[in-house]
């Protein structure tokens, strides 16, 4: 395929963010939250990394450490061949004009107290690019390029709906043409009938300015359709990746076959048809973390192995990483 | 839902590419906005105004604001002039009418004034003999006797034939409009001097507060761990001492009881600004927009001063508004206990403290004073709630 021959964009690297967390008189006693314990994975210039997993298994940690606004307690950040883990703030500078982010919550990502004008020019002012009448150009050709009418670029983000306001953080993160574009779950928040306006706006936009997206979703069908890879995470931690098709035909992992049998089917016939894999316990907590491997507790296949050793991510053959057991 | 989704997106990829037509953006994309665009500043202001009792105390504020400025440039009498012959001179006189357009005021400190019609004093008449056993004084005015009777309170005047005058109609005082203190001096600009001295304590809380108050509470909430937990211990440290403490101390330094009173004000009067602003702020801080700014590089103090603190506004305002009545007040009962300013400057505080020894017979001495506090707390408190039902977006309509 010609597209292994691009070069990789982001490379990441036994990540890991821990969590200080204090309890006792004083806080005297330390424990660690292990939002995410060693996440590697790599990402091609021009496609798009789709990254899914339950609620509270390190997905938005593991975005917010790559585009530090967390400090990674281990592991490396490969991004256009310089480490940016170590980096400090000054020193990053450069490198946020290239990393942008588009959030979950449209309601919570804007400024309130600031203009659409004002939001969608603040990466601009920040870079010093260009003069205050080539930033209002910009803005407006943004607004136009995200499908939002030029002149609302001076009402304040309380005055659009979900969807619009979606669109403006768009604009802003392509404001300073960036090359790599995290999307942390950007249409969980929306309407359906919205959820795919945003999401083909998203490709449109891929496609035109050659962007690269991690897509963080809990939905799989939408991680499905947007990406071309797509990796699992189970408790801070990476249990299958592969290319999207070949995960949704053919799951490994015992947690990714539980996943997708979760996934609602509109015909009840072939709703009756299959087996859903059934789910038996809740998820531990991740400051309590069992044995071996983390989904030992859910998991229906174990064996002997699973609750002494922890199983590393290893290659089933075809580009299919599993970290399981059985496919050892 | 999902399924709903799986099923149009399963389905959209098994229509061939022809067949999807591309509409002009026009039609469908833009999205119009009805309503006319209000910004923060138009909507609060159309809701505050909204707001009568609000608006009210708005005007009252303006009204002192001014009065406090202007009136001493141009007002005949000034604060610490002493017209002895004028002592306790009330705002109200109750005339005798004599005939001849002779009128008298008597006061309650058994002094007889000669008024015009128009309540303008005219002067001191001067007795023409006291008879202090009979407990009586002797008038002659005009060539006719009055007498002075005091041998019962209140104090009675009655003509040649020892009959009782009664007083006619009452008019204003027209030399001095509010009366005039145990000194004789003019009360109206005593009370505009207070006001000055009201409102000069209410700008430094302000200033205090906005500066002192808003950056500390600010940056203790925004760099938050070890800084904050310092931060918010000194708060809590100033905050147990209680202000007259302070006040008594600095004044051992200082000697001017006013200077202690700003000077302690604008040392302590912050804290509780700082509280709130360091909660806001610990609220704030995790919101996705303060994570976006810091994705495009943005520095902490564009942060704080772009995005934290525009945010915090409302409570700001609202506290201060509350804090301002709360230091005028402060000021006042200083100076009432005698820890204020120094005579012969007057404040509230002195102004009420002075009219409490003679409160029984001049009791319009106190009223004034205690009037403009409590008209300037209640505006400002209306002010508040106005300001805060405005300024709190959840109500909006």
């Amino acid at each position: 395929m010609s597209i292994d021959t691009t070069p990789v964009l982001l490379e990441v690297a036994g990540l890991k963010k821990y969590f200080p967390v204090k309890h006792g008189t004083f806080g005297r006693h330390h424990h660690q939250l292990k939002a995410v314990d060693g996440v590697s994975f790599g990402i091609r210039s021009g496609e798009t990394f789709g990254l899914v997993g339950e609620s509270g298994c390190g997905k938005s940690t593991c975005a917010r450490t790559i585009i530090r606004l967390y400090r990674p307690t281990a592991g490396r950040i490969i991004f256009e061949g310089q480490d940016i883990a170590p980096l400090n703030s000054s020193e990053l500078m450069p490198v946020r004009r290239k990393i942008q982010m588009i959030f979950q919550d449209p309601f919570a990502s804007l400024n309130a107290r600031m203009t659409v004008q004002d939001i969608i020019s603040e990466p601009l002012d920040i870079h010093n690019i260009g003069t205050p009448a080539e930033r209002r150009d910009r803005v407006d050709g943004l607004l136009r390029r995200v499908g939002l009418d030029a002149a609302h670029a001076g009402r304040y983000p309380h005055e659009f709906s979900g969807g619009q306001r979606q669109r403006i953080g768009i604009a802003r993160a392509i404001a300073i043409n960036p090359s790599l574009i995290i999307c942390d779950e950007p249409i969980s928040a929306l309407d359906v009938s919205i959820q795919a306006q945003v999401v083909n706006m998203l490709e449109d936009l891929q496609a035109d300015l050659g962007l690269t997206y991690l897509f963080i979703a809990h939905d799989l069908s939408m991680v499905k359709h947007i990406s071309d890879k797509m990796g699992v995470m189970y408790l801070g931690r990476m249990v299958e990746m592969a290319d999207s098709r070949e995960i949704y035909a053919n799951p490994l992992h015992p947690y990714t076959q539980m996943l997708l049998s979760a996934i609602p089917i509109p015909d009840p016939k072939k709703a009756r048809a299959r087996t859903p894999v059934p789910m038996d316990r809740e998820i531990p907590s991740p400051l309590d973390l069992p044995m071996g491997c983390r989904f030992v507790d859910r998991c229906r296949q174990s064996l002997a192995i699973c609750r002494e050793i922890e199983p590393g991510l290893c290659d089933t053959g075809a580009g299919h990483w599993a970290a399981c057991h059985l496919y050892r | 839902m999902n399924a709903d989704r799986h099923h149009i997106v399963d389905s959209a990829e098994h229509i061939a590419p022809g067949l999807w037509e591309e509409l002009a953006p026009a039609a469908t994309e833009k999205e119009r906005i009805a309503g006319e665009g209000f910004s923060y500043g138009q909507d609060v202001w159309r809701r505050f105004t909204r707001n009568k009792m609000a608006l009210m105390g708005l005007w009252i504020i303006i009204l002192l604001v001014l009065s406090a400025v202007f009136v001493p440039f141009f007002w005949t009498h000034n604060y610490h002039y002493q017209e002895l012959t004028y002592a306790n001179v009330p705002p109200l006189l109750p005339l005798y009418d004599l005939g001849n357009d002779q009128f008298v005021f008597l006061n309650k400190n058994f002094k007889l004034y000669q008024v015009a019609r128009s309540g303008k004093l005219l002067g001191l008449i001067k007795p023409k003999q006291r008879l202090v056993a009979e407990k009586q004084i002797l008038y002659e005015l005009n060539g006719r006797k009055y007498r002075m009777d005091y041998t019962q309170l209140p104090v009675r005047l009655l003509d040649e034939n020892a009959n009782e005058i009664t007083t006619g109609s009452r008019v204003w005082n027209k030399t001095y409009f509010l009366g005039t203190d145990a000194l004789g001096r003019d009360l109206f600009i005593r009370q505009i001097y207070g006001a000055r001295i009201s409102l000069l304590v209410a700008l430094i809380a302000t200033v205090v507060n906005f500066v002192i108050g808003v950056l500390y509470g600010g940056i203790s909430g925004y760099l938050g761990g070890t800084v904050d937990n310092v931060m918010m211990r000194i708060v809590e440290i100033i905050n147990t001492i209680p202000l007259t403490l302070y006040v008594i101390l600095i004044m051992v330094l200082l000697e001017s009881g006013f200077t202690s009173i700003v000077l302690a004000i604008g040392t302590v009067f912050w804290v509780d600004m700082a509280r709130i602003v360091r909660g806001q702020i610990l609220t704030l801080k995790e919101q996705e927009f303060v994570y976006a700014a810091k994705t495009m590089g943005a520095g902490t103090r564009r942060i704080l001063f772009r995005h934290l603190l525009p945010n915090t506004m409302g409570p700001i305002i609202v506290t201060l508004a509350m804090l301002i009545p709360g230091a005028i007040f402060i000021e006042a009962f200083m100076s009432f206990i005698g820890l204020g300013v120094a005579p012969p400057m007057a404040s509230w505080g002195t102004l009420c403290s002075d009219a409490l020894g003679t409160f029984r017979s001049f009791p319009y001495q106190l009223f004034i004073p205690a009037l403009a506090i409590s008209i300037t707390m209640f505006a400002f408190n209306f002010l508040v709630d106005g300001l805060r039902d405005a300024l709190d977006p959840r109500l909006r309509k």
